[in-house]
């Protein structure tokens, strides 16, 4: 007997996601899923958009890491409901891992969620979190070539951000090159900089969160 | 890399549909890898292997698994053209638009599988 499934892989996953983006919409929470390769910076661009939005916004934070609480700390000590989620050697965070965490937060009393999932610029973009907006950081250090080398991440990411800006004196980083790169693979995607070190360029990137979250709330 | 997972999901699929159909035996799965879906269909054939191994009730080493690999394909929504795209999946070689459709290439599913009730 030949069965005919036209069956997608990700179907339980997919409806992992839908659940989760239920609960976030029933709460009007607008969530971020911020994604990059190890090192690139996201944490720090959190502290930072934490502490910029943290006197006007209820913020939560999921993290994902394969081992080890450390950037839960982090956030933590900023004062933030942190809930960590280490995959044991696992690659990406999914859906169902995120619906596990959910009972752990008030989302009447969350306006933002952002989670941050495992360094990594291949895994992490298939699936799908119940998220809003997904957000992908690449680090001046590691090259403008990575956005033609991993496609499929800049492909299906609202956010492209360039980060530590700082460092453009000193490294062979085209910017151009990287805005044409982007174009090419999805010229809807949108393109900053900054430094979430040094705090230059941090303003456009919030100014970008409160725009969605406005949209999140008066859709 | 994960695609031992994702085999494992492949099986749940294929075994939650043939338990409904009383079938005891597979003998084939055949799924669909878009060439850009980040699958990997030489680590799923390793993955699989592993399962065979496995002694599970529905697949055993004469199950088949057949990978299709679907190649990508742009559409031009300016001139029409269409094209296997490289990296630059948006870009239209030919009149250079910018916003070209992404029309196959993420496919990543379970086409069909054969069974048998076991008599």
């Amino acid at each position: 007997m030949k069965v005919k499934l036209k069956e997608n892989v990700l179907k339980d996953l997919t409806m992992a996601a839908n659940f989760n983006r239920k609960v976030f919409k029933d709460h009007k929470t607008l969530v971020i899923n911020v994604m990059s390769s190890p090192g690139a910076g996201k944490t720090t661009l959190l502290e930072e958009t934490v502490k910029s939005l943290g006197n006007d916004y209820s913020i939560a934070v999921i993290e994902g890491d394969l081992a080890t609480d450390r950037d839960a700390e982090r956030m933590r000590s900023l004062g933030i409901k942190t809930v960590q989620i280490n995959t044991v050697g696992g690659c990406h965070l999914d859906a169902r891992m995120i619906a596990k965490t959910l009972p752990e937060f008030d989302f009447h009393d969350i306006d933002l969620l952002f989670i941050e999932n495992i360094g990594n610029l291949v895994c992490p973009s298939g699936y799908d979190l119940g998220q809003d907006y997904k957000v992908v950081v690449l680090s001046v250090p590691e090259g403008n070539d990575k956005i033609p080398k991993y496609p499929v991440m800049f492909r299906r990411t609202d956010v492209t951000i360039i980060n530590k800006i700082d460092l453009l004196p000193y490294l062979p980083f085209d910017i151009e090159e990287a805005k044409k790169d982007l174009a090419s693979i999805h010229p809807k995607a949108e393109f900053k900089q900054l430094s979430a070190l040094t705090g230059e360029g941090m303003d456009e990137w919030i100014q970008w969160i409160k725009d969605a979250y406005q949209k999140c709330i008066k859709p | 890399m994960h695609e031992m997972s994702l085999m494992s999901e492949i099986i749940n699929l294929v075994s939650e549909d043939a338990r409904l159909r009383a079938i005891q035996k597979v003998s084939k799965i055949e799924v669909i890898v878009g060439s850009l879906s980040n699958v990997l269909p030489e680590a799923l054939e390793i993955a699989f292997f592993y399962f065979q191994k496995q002694g599970l009730e529905l697949i055993d080493e004469e199950t088949e698994l057949h990978i299709i690999r679907e190649t990508a394909q742009s559409k031009c929504k300016n001139c029409g053209f269409e094209f296997e795209p490289d990296y630059q999946i948006a870009l239209c070689p030919k009149c250079e638009w910018t916003d070209c459709l992404l029309v196959k290439g993420e496919t990543f599913k379970v086409e069909s599988y054969e069974g048998s009730d076991g008599t």
